[in-house]
């Protein structure tokens, strides 16, 4: 598996993976820059903001408000 | 200068049964038992651990998994360690696959509508904590001393500005261990999850007195060759630009003090630094040097940025995309607008929604709702989160496609020993005849025969793979091949 088979966004198809396992160690695709539109910089799917903005208030809203109350995790590391 | 990180991360469990609430920790026990059980004993996800791998890991606890991390149960968490990768967009899949391991296991189980994992590192009521922790691979040469770690105190404790996840509220827990000098004032939301739990510059302890950098020398590969920085006071990021962004600084960085080339700088007080930036929403971000002198964060990370572009523009496309991210990253924090960042950082991210829904819904920083918000950005179902539906309408960007993610659970990055194990691993899943093995992070045995190291963590050790089990299936029948 490399980086270049992993890209998402602007004009990287996912259907273009290369022969990801049969790469020798030293071989390796390399991580598209943004100045070629690169996978930082995907396309919006929705280009005006508005609606998701008012589909993310309506989700937030479902949100149970006292779900915090009940998220009590012993202290890790 | 080569790149090799592996990020382990805790999660929380959510279980919005509201009758669970006095048990919920018996709860979670039984839960995280389930979801290991059925990964690893019905789905193949990996191969459980027959052997005691230390005093809190009995056997079948947890185990490696096809892509050659680790998956277990770690003091009351789930804990997923992505294996070793050698470059930014691996890590990030190799990271996110953990997340979509758990969650289908929770859909599979028909739990998830019960129940979410949360990738983040706090609850508010308990005042617990629990870490998303960086390992990088340095040179043994590295200078584990004032000179070396000053910097890499520096840069640590600023880089929150771009790498926190943001929180509502504050901890003062550790007040007890640590008094800061004046109040404890009310905090509505701050940039870093972990920075309230920072107590200590250096410390070697993991579970209490959490520090800057954590000293425990414990390379995992060749101790001659090999240190292994560990670190424990990043955030669980969701956003994948974030997450890629800290990792390649953070090497850059690593890589400028290898090289005696960073800025030589330090602070009055880092820990109080660490806390004093979080809580900092106006982006001033004023820090005190050990010279006395005040100077912003930004302008401390545009020193170390500058010093890795004259040392690393050019020697590969992974740096040149940190450089150019890092860069423009500072630009927008200098012009103090978060929502300028929204869509690269985390804690920026998640104060647009909550404000937009404070301002929408009427309510206050201070109702419990906002803390239930909190959550809810870091919960890994896709159906409940708040973060996916940012991701996928193209709001915050993202590094990897979701079929870059779903193939990193099944196979392991290419050019670390981790792309061995997954073979390794791959080989005895598929044999049924292989009944006893053991996998570590630095080798392999099978039916308590020779053992493979894998001491170099840059190496795939793919042809020794090939071999071991050639000689394994010459010696014990075709079988044994895993072929």
């Amino acid at each position: 598996m490399t980086g270049a088979n992993r890209t998402a966004g602007a004009g990287v198809s996912e259907g273009r993976i290369h022969g990801a396992l049969g790469l020798e160690d030293q071989d390796r695709v390399p991580l598209p820059t943004r100045k070629g539109g690169g996978p930082d910089a995907p396309a919006p799917k929705n280009l005006d903001p508005k609606p998701i903005r008012d589909r993310m208030i309506d989700r937030m809203k479902k949100v149970d408000p006292k779900q915090s109350e009940r998220y009590r995790q012993r202290t890790g590391e | 200068m080569k790149f090799l990180c592996g990020i382990e991360t805790e999660f929380g469990l959510l279980i919005r049964d509201p009758e669970v609430k006095g048990a919920s920790m018996i709860r979670q026990e039984e839960l995280f038992r389930k979801v290991r059980d059925h990964l690893f004993r019905k789905k193949g996800s990996g191969l459980i651990d027959l052997h005691q791998r230390a005093y809190d890991e009995p056997p079948g606890n947890g185990g490696f998994l096809r892509n050659g991390g680790r998956l277990y149960v770690d003091m009351g968490h789930v804990e997923y360690a992505a294996p070793e990768c050698g470059a930014i967009l691996d890590l990030v899949a190799m990271d996110r696959a953990g997340d979509l391991l758990l969650t289908e296991a929770l859909e599979e189980l028909g739990l998830s509508g019960e129940v979410s994992f949360i990738k983040n590192n706090i609850d508010h009521q308990t005042l617990a904590t629990f870490g998303s922790h960086e390992n990088y691979s340095v040179p043994r040469s590295f200078p584990f001393n004032e000179r070396g770690l000053d910097p890499l105190v520096v840069f640590l404790a600023t880089r929150q500005i771009f790498a926190g996840a943001g929180r509502v509220g504050a901890s003062y827990v550790n007040d007890v261990i640590l008094p800061f000098p004046g109040e404890s004032p009310a905090v509505s939301y701050q940039i870093s999850q972990r920075a309230d739990y920072v107590v200590n510059t250096f410390y070697q302890w993991v579970q209490m007195n959490r520090s800057i950098v954590n000293t425990r020398d414990e390379p995992l590969a060749d101790p001659l060759q090999f240190r292994r920085i560990h670190l424990l006071l990043g955030d669980s990021n969701m956003s994948q630009f974030a997450l890629g962004l800290k990792v390649g600084t953070t090497r850059l960085v690593l890589g400028l003090i290898e090289r005696g080339e960073s800025p030589q700088i330090s602070l009055a007080d880092p820990v109080a630094t660490v806390r004093g930036l979080s809580h900092d929403l106006s982006m001033e971000w004023v820090v005190e040097l050990s010279d006395g002198k005040t100077i912003g964060a930004v302008e401390i990370q545009e020193q170390f940025y500058e010093a890795a572009e004259k040392a690393f523009r050019g020697e590969s496309d992974d740096t040149d995309w940190v450089l150019d991210s890092w860069r423009e990253m500072l630009a927008d924090l200098s012009k103090k607008d978060p929502a300028l960042v929204a869509d690269r950082v985390d804690w920026a991210q998640k104060l647009v929604l909550l404000n937009d829904f404070s301002r929408e819904a009427g309510v206050g920083w201070e109702d419990p709702w906002m803390e239930s918000l909190d959550l809810a950005y870091h919960d890994t179902n896709p159906a409940t989160g708040l973060f996916y539906p940012l991701e996928e309408e193209g709001v915050h960007r993202r590094l990897v496609s979701p079929s870059a993610i779903r193939q990193a659970l099944r196979d392991g990055p290419v050019g670390t020993r981790a792309q061995g194990r997954s073979l390794a691993i791959r080989k005895i899943l598929d044999n049924p005849q292989i009944f006893d093995y053991i996998i570590q992070w630095f080798g392999v045995q099978v039916d308590e025969g020779e053992i493979l190291y894998m001491l170099d963590p840059y190496r795939s050790y793919r042809q020794e793979v090939e071999e071991y089990f050639s000689r394994l299936s010459r010696e014990k029948g075709p079988g044994k091949a895993g072929d």
